[in-house]
């Protein structure tokens, strides 16, 4: 980091003060966790608002209409102003029309998308396994993604009591998910203290450049 | 109250501070614990390095500010092996806090330090709301979604955007994601659109990822702020991530140290409880 300018200088210290504020709340709650809390949210509301309206509301509906002759934007445009009925009591059902459309849009994407790009191909991936050959070590892999995908999707059979082998299949399958809670679990871990070393190395490496400099 | 007894009712806050000291230790000492390229990352570093040079590349920026300690270091080393090899760089978001604005700030950084120039080399379009519709839209035309950039240029104004209309002008696509974003670029433009996927996520989202470069639907992946610093070893530039990994490395070790100590006092306590009793 080269010379500072003042306006460097005044955003690192208010980094620095906003990060140190909330960081206070490991010690207690205080004031100044909670006001720089409500600065977060605050700025993050204004913030997002501004940027639907820039980029949503006059992107990709004025604009079109207003240059290209795009008119038959209104009819989405509509479908959008009418979600604001849910404010009112006397006309809440007539959001209704704009969230059949967003939930029939939406459900057909997310089936086509799920069926195609998550089901069949993660079956075809398990299934594969089956054929697999070669070394010891594959063999091996391959029994162990059979029986995990099988004892796991045997615990989540309700339709039966777990017992006899149905049980014994599902307590195999417990472990399976234990094993994946853990693995889960350990990167969860390295994630959060990712976020500490992160807040961490701008305070010794950024706010530590200020400091010198100034002092 | 014996000694076991008063370790299991510690102030957490005595936990707080011994994880704040090893995070902060290895930054006075520089310890340099050894970070291993796993296969993943290796993928994915092949996946852009076997790309002829010159090719199209998106980059997106699909994170909050909050996940940025392991995903900037993703899209920086991301950003250097690409301008290295001379690519063009298409950056993009769909999240609306924190993605857009970092995707400016460093894209700009780095590739003043590679002489790329905007507009030519490489095109940040910013963010756009709704990201199942932008995936499907940007198939048939990026301009139709994106009618102009971040700084609100008009895209016919830049001549990068003259030979990438969709998906057909891109050879690759990198995500960086803190959330479920990325399952979306692989079921949406990976599955249905066949463009090559390959993803640095969040160390939360990683253990999801694996099945899917294990069926073949991702390109390789990084996981956290690991896989971050993987990235940066080969691409021989030592970044945020590997300046990182020693402070991670003591506190997991801090951690585990932690879990162990918990486990015997609490096995110790229950047994002179039950003798007591």
């Amino acid at each position: 980091m080269g010379d500072l300018t003042f306006i460097d200088h005044f955003q690192l210290w208010l980094r620095a003060y906003l990060i140190l504020s909330l960081f206070s709340f490991l010690y207690r709650d205080n004031l100044f966790y909670r006001f720089s809390e409500h600065i977060f949210a605050g700025l993050s509301a204004g913030y997002y608002v501004g940027l639907i309206w820039q980029t949503v509301i006059i992107q990709q509906l004025v604009n079109p209409m207003i240059d290209n002759g795009d008119w038959w934007l209104v009819f989405p445009g509509l479908l959008g102003v009418l979600m604001f009925a849910r404010l009112t009591r006397k006309w809440t059902w007539v959001s209704r029309v704009s969230l059949a459309f967003v939930i029939g849009n939406t459900a057909g994407i997310y089936l086509i998308s799920s069926l195609h790009g998550l089901i069949l191909p993660q079956m075809l991936s398990t299934m594969k396994a089956v054929n697999n050959s070669g070394s010891f070590s594959r063999i091996l892999l391959a029994v162990v993604v059979i029986v995990g995908v099988i004892s796991t999707l045997i615990y989540f059979y309700f339709s039966k009591e777990h017992k006899g082998i149905l049980g014994a299949t599902a307590r195999v399958g417990i472990w399976f998910i234990m094993i994946a809670f853990g693995a889960h679990f350990g990167y969860t871990v390295m994630a959060r203290v990712s976020l500490l070393i992160g807040r961490a190395q701008f305070l010794y490496y950024d706010w530590g450049t200020s400091i010198r400099q100034i002092f | 109250m014996d000694f076991w007894h008063r370790i299991m009712n510690i102030d957490r806050r005595w936990i707080y501070l011994l994880i704040a000291i090893s995070v902060t230790f290895p930054m006075i000492v520089v310890m340099k614990f050894p970070v291993r390229v796993t296969p993943e990352t290796r993928q994915l570093y092949d996946a852009i390095n076997n790309l002829p040079d010159g090719s199209v590349v998106m980059l997106t920026f699909d994170y909050y500010p909050n996940a940025a300690a392991e995903t900037e270091p993703m899209s920086v080393a991301a950003l250097r092996h690409m301008f290295k090899k001379n690519m063009k760089v298409v950056t993009l978001s769909n999240i609306p806090l924190g993605g857009p604005t970092i995707a400016e700030r460093i894209t700009r950084e780095i590739a003043a330090e590679y002489h790329k120039v905007y507009g030519v080399d490489y095109v940040n379009l910013g963010y756009k709301a709704n990201y199942n519709a932008v995936m499907h839209g940007l198939a048939n035309s990026i301009e139709s979604i994106f009618p102009s950039d971040y700084t609100n240029t008009p895209l016919k104004d830049l001549p990068l955007m003259d030979s990438v209309r969709n998906y057909n002008d891109i050879k690759f696509i990198f995500v960086v994601a803190d959330n479920a974003t990325v399952d979306y670029w692989i079921q949406i433009v990976n599955a249905q659109y066949g463009v090559p996927v390959g993803a640095g996520v969040t160390a939360v989202v990683a253990p999801k990822m694996y099945s899917f470069v294990d069926a073949g639907q991702m390109t390789g992946m990084l996981g956290g702020m690991k896989g971050a610093a993987e990235y940066e070893k080969l691409v021989g530039h030592e970044g945020k991530a590997m300046r990182g990994m020693d402070a991670q490395s003591l506190a997991h070790l801090m951690i585990i140290l932690l879990v162990i100590v918990g486990n015997i006092g609490f096995f110790v306590t229950r047994k002179k409880d039950s003798e007591k009793s």
